[in-house]
């Protein structure tokens, strides 16, 4: 069922091999070394992948992986990279406005108020007041918090104050909405249960969305493709269709076929994985040996 | 939650507070028996420990005088406007040596080792820079209080968690909108109290040079008492200063900690 | 990263700081020179630089230094004696802690060399004045720190000295102290760089003492790159003073 990638070329009209519409992001041959106390180690190595417009990409791999550096790179907080990632055809250099990222730690500002959050990203595009605050209350309602404009993040849960940053960046409108483990600091119910609420935003929105995870079940639960990255240095592994019907809820997940698809991709991610604990445990013997020479 | 500590303190407070009142209570007035009984033994020279009746008629003498109201806007005005010059450079120095970490591994240790310095060893430069007048006064108060707000303002970059750092250029704000709408609202509460910090220090900077050389202010009011040996008065001006100083504390730490309860 | 590239990181600002600093002066004496700045209100630094040597033999600046030194250590002994006991006692009367903690804290704040005039009139123009005002100034760091460290010993630790029927003396001597003094000596230091920053500064206003005393005689002397030098030569005295005392914390902090 899973089928490998073809390699993509460079051009500028990059036709996604399964599709017959244009990608509106195009990732090609990621590659990123980063300088450590330990040497060199590349974090990412020949990344290639496209989203077509209105499809939900997750990412998934083991810690150590390169996903926050495939985010950062892709929503151009982070340079120094080879390879290319292009919106809409357009080269990026830079955070793209036609990129909305969301991230795993608390972002939200704890000095603002909910809709004032939210309105942010207007506020700097320079749209007047009374208009921005307008559109932010859609997003506002749109996730879930009606009521709570004028609350401060320190009112809210852990799971409100994601979905304050989720409106928030999805208020800026933005063509792809990139995002790095939001829940990753939720328990498992409020993740499912927001899991649908992204679902049904998606949904209405046709937003084309990449999210980065950890998380199988989400990953399944969520997305059109699974894009599955091996340990260290990150490459592409596979990538799987989740052919799951539309429109989804997280009833999905009691599904037979969805329990298949879970069996498969932590087939490809237990061997990752696995590499992966070996690898921290030597580094850890080896930091505690040179501390011991050192003090000999 | 902030309303049930509140609530359990509220309940809890009375039982202490007497206890602690009544401590407090019987401590001054140990203080001034002391002090009165000291005062009219003749063991010290003349005035030098007056009896408190007549600080206390020093005291009214000088605060139902128009004399000490103008010289305490004197001072107000230069403590005022040092603390605005030497805050915004303070503000604006931290912004600069805290944003980037090559420029405060380079410049922060000159803030840092300069602060605890004594500045009033700069006085005489000040008035060859600024003249005898305010001017020089200000400029003690501004320099007194640039280094306390410079160093809290670059700690306070330090320290802005970078998530919202992040969120700000992922949204393409420029410089001032970074300055302005993440990175300043995000330290408010050290700049808030670097400012305490600053106010402080600039008091005494300022009163120290009217002290110094000056025929205005407080400061003055002070040296003119102790140059008249009017020990009484010496005594007044400098119970009502204190009052003053610690009151004006009290009030800036009760206005920032409101702050502190309602976000975060 | 090779090892040049890692010593050239870790030099690099320090050098571009120190760097800039010779540039601002010397752009001071560029400006100076070509009359831009008057150059009897602001020296030519490289006149302040020649009158260091001056100075430093004609005001036999060591028997000044020696003088502020004494007067720091007399204040420096006093502060750490008298605040730790005074924290300790307050630490044991709860009672009296609660009723004057915000007191000492209040009285940090005060501007307590503002009364140096009545000091004068108390102590005479003499060591005593500038020692006394040293001490108060230094007391209240020392006595908040104390209670500070005091009170935060872990629960756990006083629980292994009731277990072992310590008398209220041994439980202070053997656990509560050792373990509040790294935050004991914070508050030392503090209380040093304050008395420092006294002693010099009521040197400078009562025109007696060791440093202080030389930049008021430069200043009336109108010997304006004297009072330059002395200003520097100050401010190098209490940077190494910071520092050493920033070391022996440092020391203290990973022995204990």
């Amino acid at each position: 069922m899973a089928q490998k990638m073809a390699n993509v070329s460079t051009s500028d009209h990059v036709v996604a091999a399964h599709q017959a519409v244009p990608a509106i992001l195009v990732a090609d041959g990621l590659v990123m070394r980063f300088a450590t106390a330990e040497g060199e180690i590349t974090a990412i190595d020949d990344v290639s992948f496209d989203v077509a417009p209105g499809e939900f990409l997750a990412v998934i791999g083991p810690s150590g992986c390169g996903k926050s550096t495939l985010f950062n790179i892709i929503g151009g907080l982070l340079g120094g990279y080879r390879g290319r990632v292009a919106v809409g055809g357009e080269t990026i250099s830079g955070p793209h406005a036609s990129i909305g990222m969301v991230f795993q730690e608390e972002s939200t500002f704890p000095w603002r108020n909910v809709v004032d959050n939210v309105a942010f990203p207007l506020e700097i595009a320079g749209v007047p007041r009374r208009e921005r605050l307008e559109r932010a209350r859609r997003f506002v309602s749109m996730v879930g918090l009606d009521g709570f404009e004028k609350r401060y993040p320190s009112e809210l849960s852990g799971g409100m104050r994601q979905r304050v940053s989720m409106a928030r960046t999805l208020a800026s409108e933005p063509k792809i909405l990139l995002m790095d483990e939001p829940f990753a600091a939720l328990d498992e119910q409020t993740r499912l249960l927001l899991g649908d609420k992204v679902l049904q935003i998606q949904q209405e929105l046709k937003q084309t969305t990449l999210l980065i995870t950890h998380n199988i079940t989400e990953a399944v639960q969520l997305a059109d493709r699974i894009l599955v990255m091996s340990y260290r240095p990150g490459r592409v592994k596979r990538i799987v269709d989740i052919n799951l019907p539309r429109p989804r809820t997280s009833e999905i997940v009691s599904s037979e076929a969805f329990g298949r698809y879970v069996a498969q991709i932590w087939g490809d991610l237990r061997e990752e994985a696995s590499r992966g604990m070996v690898d921290d445990e030597a580094r850890a013997l080896h930091a505690h040996d040179h501390k011991h020479e050192q003090k000999a | 939650m902030a309303e049930i500590g509140r609530m359990t303190q509220a309940r809890r407070a009375p039982r202490w507070l007497s206890g602690v009142v009544l401590l407090r209570a019987a401590i001054v007035l140990v203080v001034l028996l002391i002090w009165q009984g000291l005062a009219v033994s003749g063991w010290f020279y003349r005035d030098v420990m007056p009896a408190l009746p007549k600080i206390w008629d020093a005291l009214v003498k000088l605060l139902s005088g128009v004399n000490f109201y103008w010289n305490l806007g004197v001072t107000v005005e230069e403590v005022v406007i040092g603390l605005a010059i030497g805050g915004l450079l303070g503000v604006v120095a931290g912004l600069v040596v805290g944003s980037n970490a090559f420029i405060a591994k380079a410049y922060e240790p000159y803030l840092y080792y300069l602060g605890p310095t004594p500045k009033i060893i700069f006085f005489p430069v000040m008035i060859m820079w600024f003249g005898v007048d305010s001017g020089s006064k200000i400029a003690m108060g501004a320099v007194s209080c640039f280094f306390p707000i410079a160093l809290c303002v670059a700690a306070g970059m330090h320290q802005i968690d970078s998530v919202l750092i992040k969120v700000g250029m992922s949204f393409r704000a420029n410089p001032w909108q970074m300055a302005t709408k993440i990175y300043l609202p995000a330290m408010r509460h050290p700049v808030i109290n670097g400012l305490r910090l600053g106010l402080g220090v600039a008091l005494i900077g300022t009163l120290l040079a009217e002290t110094k050389l000056s025929n205005r202010g407080i400061g003055f009011l002070v040296i003119q008492a102790y140059n008249n040996f009017d020990m009484p008065r010496l005594y007044a001006v400098l119970v009502t200063l204190f009052v003053l100083a610690i009151g004006v504390n009290a009030l800036v730490a009760r206005f920032s900690g409101l702050d502190a309860i309602k976000q975060k | 990263m090779s090892a040049a590239a890692i010593t050239a990181r870790r030099f690099t600002p320090p050098v571009v700081g120190f760097g800039s600093a010779i540039f601002v002066l010397a752009a001071v004496e560029f400006l100076i020179r070509i009359g831009l700045i008057n150059r009897f209100i602001v020296p030519l630094p490289s006149e302040v630089a020649a009158s260091f040597g001056r100075v430093i033999v004609e005001e036999d600046i060591l028997h000044r230094f020696l003088q502020t030194a004494w007067e720091c250590s007399a204040a420096g002994v006093l502060l750490a004696v008298f605040g730790v006991v005074i924290g300790a006692v307050m630490h044991r009367l709860p009672l009296f802690r609660r009723a004057c903690e915000t007191w000492v804290a209040a009285f940090a704040s005060a501007p307590l060399v503002l009364a140096y005039p009545l000091f004068l009139v108390l102590f005479g123009r003499s060591a005593l004045t500038i020692i006394m005002l040293a001490f108060l100034s230094g007391l209240p760091p020392v006595i908040l720190k104390t209670l500070e460290g005091l009170g935060a010993t872990r629960r756990v630790l006083i629980n292994v000295g009731r277990s072992l029927k310590l008398t209220q003396a041994q439980q202070f001597r053997k656990i509560l102290f050792p373990s509040a003094l790294p935050t004991i000596f914070v508050g030392i230091r503090l209380g040093l760089i304050f008395a420092l920053i006294n002693v010099v500064g009521v040197e400078f206003l009562i025109n007696f003492g060791g440093l202080g005393q030389l930049i008021n005689d430069l200043a009336e002397r109108y010997d304006l790159p004297g009072v330059y030098a002395a200003i520097t030569f100050v401010i190098l005295v209490s940077v190494l003073f910071f520092v050493t005392t920033e070391r022996a914390e440092r020391w203290l902090r990973s022995v204990g």
